[in-house]
């Protein structure tokens, strides 16, 4: 932990471009003014970069979104993180890892700045575990966040937030319930690996099939050397989305009775007899990152109803 | 030895209503409204025994169900609470029994308080604690809680009955309805 003295503070003030004083966000559970300044002081300790102000700062506004439910997120019993998702040049500047360990354990600035946000929502939002965060098991994102990049230049579709309308320097948040690995030795075919990760994602304990959900979303890691096998079949992303959503579905007869009636009751049985993870494809989020050896993909599901936010961040 | 100053990366707050806000006084021809949610089956087996015996005791009865509270249904979800509360003159608002709802039954009584009516936010043992920090850190510390046995939703229907009516009198005293019982007994 770095001290926070005067004058590392102020530099990270002056490097995330915005007035001490003004107020970036109000943060839940404790409605916590966090001001530029608060902001800074945290990141100081943390050892973020003063360069990785504005995203430090673009991500917190993105927090604080109505649509990312942070006031409930952060107070839930569920083990859930923001996890911070980078597009753009920034990523190069900042060192935000993409490649290989991108998860973590790879070197690099992503930890600094995830304890930062981190920092914020502990000292700022008033999250603490067994007072105003319920979370029966926390997770290890609690510590050092998640802050990933998309490995852009091995894509073979438009980077994340290009699609959702932020092209550029931009962070994704996103609610992440952990994270955990598909892997497969023997799929040839871009339908063998999408059928493989789609059905992995569909577990009757997930997210997205909870009877007091009525949407949500997913996250589905894909390496780039598998992400090449499969645009060669699918080179639209929105089709590689239509066939994920289609194998993350469950028959509603594997669900006991108790369970039917409610999840029936959100109209979320299809004519076929199945449930599917998430609403529609759009909501299968993809992303194309991870090393070069391939073999595994990594699915991120998502926390309650809350929904993935994208914003720029400034130059 | 060198000292050196650092900066406080805490936040910090003042504005706080100690008051829990006008009593409820007579249950004749009161107007009061049930925030219940898509959550707590438990919760609905409450209000509605509750409900009866309001209604019994001379009180009308509505319901709202909150559902989801992001995106479009968020914003939908925001203006049936606030026309809801807008018809009621009691809230009795829950149920606080996770985290997140927590949060949300919380963030709906303080809607209700605020304008002026008696308030009661329901929450179980386990999640006292935050339903009281958060209503302090959203200015309203002395907002009414009645607090259910935890855990509540693992019961048995009949068990949650049997809650509801044993806990009906505490549930009037925290509203600060006039007790005809007691008001007797002291006659």
């Amino acid at each position: 932990m770095i001290p926070p003295t005067e004058e590392r503070v102020q530099q990270h003030i002056v490097a995330g471009q915005r007035y001490p004083d003004e107020t970036i966000a109000i943060l839940p559970p404790l409605r916590s003014e966090a001001t530029a300044e608060k902001i800074a002081i945290n990141a100081v300790m943390a050892g973020a970069p003063a360069a990785a102000m504005p995203l430090i700062y673009a991500a917190i506004e993105a927090m604080a979104d109505p649509d990312f439910d942070l006031a409930g997120l952060n107070a839930t019993t569920g083990s859930v993180v923001p996890a911070v998702i980078v597009n753009g040049p920034i990523r190069h500047r900042l060192g935000i890892p993409y490649g290989a360990g991108l998860f973590g354990g790879v070197e690099g600035s992503a930890p600094g700045i995830g304890r930062a946000i981190r920092l914020a929502m502990r000292n700022i939002a008033g999250q603490h575990v067994g007072t105003t965060s319920k979370s029966v098991y926390g997770n290890p994102g609690r510590i050092a966040g998640i802050v990933i990049g998309e490995w852009e230049e091995r894509s073979p579709w438009a980077p994340l937030a290009e699609r959702r309308g932020v092209p550029g320097d931009a962070v994704t948040i996103y609610g992440a319930m952990g994270t955990a690995n598909i892997c497969d030795v023997v799929a040839d075919s871009g339908i063998g690996l999408l059928e493989m990760i789609g059905k992995s994602l569909a577990y009757p304990g997930a997210n997205g099939f909870l009877p007091s959900t009525a949407y949500s979303e997913t996250l589905v890691v894909i390496n780039p050397v598998w992400a090449d096998l499969i645009a060669r079949e699918f080179p639209k992303i929105e089709s590689v989305q239509e066939v994920l959503w289609d194998k993350a579905a469950l028959p509603i007869d594997w669900f006991r009775p108790e369970y039917r009636k409610p999840i029936d009751a959100l109209g979320r049985i299809r004519a076929d007899g199945r449930v599917h993870l998430v609403p529609e494809p759009k909501d299968v989020l993809v992303l194309v990152a991870g090393g070069e050896g391939g073999l595994h993909a990594h699915m991120v599901h998502s926390w309650g109803a809350c929904l993935t936010v994208t914003r720029p961040i400034a130059a | 030895m060198s000292k050196g100053i650092v900066l406080d990366p805490t936040s910090s707050f003042s504005h706080d209503i100690v008051s829990s806000g006008p009593d409820v006084g007579d249950l004749a021809g009161r107007k009061i409204g049930f925030r219940i949610d898509m959550l707590w089956r438990s919760w609905d087996w409450v209000s509605e025994i509750w409900a009866e015996m309001l209604r019994a005791d001379g009180a009308e009865v509505s319901f709202w169900r909150s559902m989801g509270r992001t995106a479009e249904e968020g914003v939908r979800m925001n203006a049936e609470m606030n026309a809801f509360f807008d018809g009621v003159d009691t809230a009795i608002v829950g149920l606080a029994n996770c985290g997140s709802c927590t949060s949300w039954t919380i963030h709906d009584a303080l809607a209700a308080a605020g304008r002026d009516i008696p308030t009661v936010a329901i929450a179980t043992a386990h999640f006292e604690g935050l339903a009281h920090a958060l209503a302090k850190r959203g200015g309203r510390s002395g907002l009414r809680l009645q607090i259910l046995p935890y855990p509540l939703d693992i019961l048995q229907k009949e068990q949650v009955h049997a809650i509801a009516r044993e806990q009906y009198r505490s549930l009037l005293r925290t509203l600060g309805v006039r007790d005809r019982l007691a008001q007797q007994s002291a006659a």
